[in-house]
């Protein structure tokens, strides 16, 4: 065999081994996770208006405090499912973090109604043509934002938050705040 | 109890195949008399147990046995009998279950096509077969078993993947491609009996093309289907989005299509034989690393199968598979030189040899594309993805250059061509391209890849019919037959050619389908009142009014649409959404209407009442010109390749060109 054909096989073996690794990196990771840049980084300032009040605030000024922040709207099953569990925290944990809801791509009138017998729970607010949204990567509703008390953000959860510990879990590790937001 | 016999058989199967792995292999390398009879009995052990297994399965799926653990994940008393059974294929481990039973059916088949060869690379060719069935006995045994228990008994299950219950096409694609991929077995368990006997003759060649092609003739059709099952189910008006897994078929396909190639020019000039091999094991392998995309979890695609622990059990086989080749090829690898030299440019040997280049760079470049985002990920931790364009961009150029030899290659004799021969043979083929490209062009058409590959349609159709037909019509002359007599016989005296050229023919026919319905694709979309049209490309549809109904597994909401055509023709339509019980999102069902020279393709976006109260429904409405021709192409595929493969009358494997020597008696006993 010339050596042009062993240099050959020696490049396919080379280029399947290194193939085989990357492919032994991806086990126990989720394909369809979509990847969240914002992880780490200094949350988007915003300033919006209260969706009852119409008094506005400002991210800026919540420094020294954690804040959660969810994204929801009126025509979304599952925000209406996991709101209990949100508004349950809220209370519970008002020394720790200050919850926010943002309306997302709703008419306020529909909001209203739809956060009317779930209040006095946490303030909404709206966010006209979801700029704030886009701000954030949303990437669908429900969707909350963990920031900690330095204004990083942490963490991100996807989909309804059901469950109370898996919620109290994530305030626990934004209280460490500097500690990484580890995903679940 | 149905579970426990199920798991028996799988046990039972198991040993079968590593007795006859281990017994095949080392009898074959020792030379041992006697060892084959065993290796026999081992690969029907090994069948029947897989299809006692299945079988089981089966009857555990009809009869809602809802405690094996299977069937408790896709069985549901709702779904219709035919998904029921066709549900032994729609999830993992009942798709791995189903891939032992073909596979058993494979070797099977294989050693009564061998039954006659004394040769000992029958042996180590089942040995190899075996090792390759062990590996799947084991992951139905161990890490993906199917018959597991289930405590407690679930009254009802979830039924199978709604998008795998919408369309008849689900029943024939999946087994027609496991088919073409299991099918690759067969090459891999010869070329590596070839390569562990070391006797690199040409004996073994015929026996692996021809099995190639058995393998490469499902996969072709299994791909095809798999496109118009996507066409018809999955609503984004295509057949084809460069899916990892779809590239994962698609690659041992180009690779198995090289080999069919070189194989010639082994023949002929007896060169090449490294690479041939080299594209037998190839194609293998990528069979091997599409069914770990498939099945690892670690790919984003519409196949993948939920996550699963058989992924690194699947890396390792890879890996082995992979060592095992290439440590062949290496050790045997100076008894492969060629043999002679390939003559000039200007020559068949030549077009073969780049057609080869050409379908190499295309399987890297596919290849490179659909594993580059894991690459990224794995080595720098950004996840990147590559998209449609960069597939595009670089198969388009290559497919047009493949098409442009299938004409350039058969015109050219073998051996170096005389100036002449340029001459005589190009053109007329040429000026039909030309012709072809110039009405295009008058016609209206625009873009350089559709009208370049028109052209060369025209072009390659020529060469190839001509090539077809010059035999038959020399024989008109000379003999006085009649025509179709002239050409059944010129065939029957060269079936590889006539078969291969059909082939070609299909290929021509796909190319200028997909070329047509991707370049003057239109597409709109529109929210209609009743009463409201939508007009796209001399189509008009006026939408009629909403109509739903309920079947035992779903209910559905179809908006009826009036259609006509631009030549008057009326018709209806009604794409749907389907809504099952355990399926949060709704499965639409596209509507097509078909013709032969394009489709009209809605689909169903949203409906409801408007503020007022009357209903509405918004559509998205493509017209696909030519787009059925690819599904349609599947018959002349399928006659050519028959036309190329059927075993001739009389005529014995080539592996069998030594004396007849008496028959044992053991291989007697198990036949």
């Amino acid at each position: 065999m010339s050596g042009w054909s062993l240099a050959a096989l020696a490049a396919v073996a080379l280029a399947t081994a290194a193939l085989l690794f990357a492919f032994t990196s991806g086990f126990g990771r989720d394909p369809h996770e979509v990847p969240f840049i914002l992880k780490g980084k200094p949350a988007p300032d915003f300033t919006l208006a209260r969706l009852d009040t119409g008094e506005e605030v400002t991210l800026s000024s919540l420094r020294g405090r954690p804040v959660v922040l969810n994204f929801w709207a009126s025509w979304c099953g599952p925000c209406q499912a996991e709101h209990p569990t949100l508004a349950r925290a809220a209370q519970r944990y008002q020394q720790d973090a200050r919850f926010f809801g943002v309306v997302f791509e709703d008419t306020p009138e529909n909001a209203r109604a739809f956060a009317r017998p779930l209040d006095p729970s946490f303030p909404q607010l709206v966010d006209p043509k979801s700029r704030m949204a886009v701000d954030y990567g949303v990437s669908g509703v429900p969707e909350t934002y963990f920031i900690d008390a330095q204004g990083i953000i942490r963490d991100k959860y996807v989909g309804p938050l059901l469950d109370a510990q898996e919620l109290a879990g994530r305030l626990a590790l934004l209280r460490e705040a500097g500690g990484p937001g580890a995903r679940r | 109890m149905r579970g426990t016999l199920g798991y028996a058989f799988v046990l039972g199967g198991l040993l079968c195949a590593v007795f006859g792995a281990v017994v095949g292999i080392v009898g074959g390398l020792r030379r041992r008399p006697g060892t084959r009879a065993w290796v026999e009995r081992a690969t029907l052990g090994f069948f029947v147990c897989m299809l006692g297994a299945n079988l089981t399965m089966v009857w555990a799926l009809i009869a809602h046995d809802f405690s094996v653990h299977y069937v408790s994940q896709v069985g549901s008393r709702t779904t219709p009998l035919v998904y029921t059974v066709v549900s032994l294929w729609s999830a993992l481990e009942g798709s791995i279950l189903f891939w032992g039973a073909i596979l058993g059916t494979y070797l099977v088949a294989f050693l009564r096509a061998q039954r006659s060869s004394r040769e000992r690379t029958v042996e180590l060719g089942l040995g190899a077969m075996l090792g390759v069935a062990t590996f799947f006995a084991f992951l139905i045994a161990g890490p993906a078993n199917p018959f597991g228990p289930v405590f407690p008994v679930p009254p009802d299950g979830p039924g199978p993947n709604a998008l795998l219950q919408n369309d008849i096409l689900m029943v024939i694609h999946p087994p027609m491609l496991y088919c073409g991929y299991v099918g690759m077995t067969v090459p891999f368990g010869i070329a590596v009996a070839a390569l562990l006997d070391g006797r690199l003759g040409e004996a073994w060649l015929n026996a692996l093309r021809r099995w190639t092609l058995v393998a490469w003739t499902f996969l072709t059709v299994g791909l095809i289907l798999g496109s118009w099952w996507a066409y018809r189910v999955l609503g984004w008006g295509g057949y084809w989005a460069w899916d990892p897994v779809e590239n994962a078929a698609f690659l041992p396909w180009l690779t198995a299509t090289a080999f069919l190639h070189s194989t010639m020019l082994q023949e002929r000039r007896r060169v090449l034989k490294l690479w041939t091999l080299s594209l037998a094991l190839a194609s293998f392998s990528l069979t091997v690393l599409g069914t770990f995309m498939t099945r690892s979890g670690i790919f984003n695609s519409v196949h993948s199968f939920t996550q699963s622990d058989i992924g690194p059990t699947f890396l390792v086989f890879l890996a082995l598979v992979v060592a095992v080749s290439i440590g062949l090829l290496a050790v045997r690898g100076p008894q492969l030189a060629p043999e002679d030299t390939l003559p000039g440019v200007a020559s068949r040997e030549t077009a073969i040899l780049i057609n080869n280049l050409l379908f190499s760079a295309l399987t890297f470049t596919i290849l490179l594309g659909t594993v580059f985002p894991l690459v990224r990920e794995a080595f720098s931790g950004v996840r990147v993805s590559v998209g449609a364009p960069y597939f595009n961009r670089m198969a388009v150029p290559l497919g047009i250059a493949i098409l442009f030899l299938m004409g350039v290659g058969p015109s050219l004799p073998w051996g170096n061509a005389s100036r002449d021969v340029w001459r005589r043979q190009f053109l007329v083929p040429g000026m039909a391209g030309l012709a072809v490209l110039g009405a295009c062009l008058v016609a209206g058409l625009r873009g350089w890849a559709p009208l370049t590959t028109f052209g060369l349609a025209a072009f390659v159709a020529t060469v190839t019919l001509r090539q077809l037909f010059l035999p038959a019509l020399v024989r008109m002359k000379e003999k006085g037959e009649k025509p179709w007599t002239s050409f059944a016989r010129s065939a029957a005296r060269s079936r590889r050619r006539t078969g291969g050229y059909l082939v070609h023919l299909a290929v021509v026919v796909v190319f200028v389908a997909i070329a047509a319905s991707s370049a003057y694709v239109q597409h709109t979309t529109g929210t209609l009142a009743p009463g409201q049209t939508l007009s796209l490309s001399g189509y008009t549809v006026r939408f009629v009014g909403l109509e739903q109904g309920e079947e035992p597994h779903r209910h559905w909401v179809a908006a009826r649409l009036d259609v006509t055509e631009v030549g008057g023709a009326h018709g209806s339509l009604a794409p749907r959404m389907n809504f099952y019980e355990r399926s949060t999102d709704p499965v639409g069902s596209p509507a097509v209407s078909s013709g032969a020279f394009g489709d009209l393709y809605l689909t169903l976006l949203a409906f409801g009442p408007d503020a007022t109260g009357s209903p509405t429904a918004s559509f998205n409405m493509w017209t696909l010109p030519l787009v059925g021709w690819i599904w349609w192409s599947i018959p002349l595929f399928v006659i050519g390749a028959l036309v190329a493969a059927w075993p001739r009358r009389r005529a014995l494997p080539v592996v069998d060109t030594e004396p007849a020597p008496a028959r044992r008696s053991a291989a007697r006993g198990t036949a």
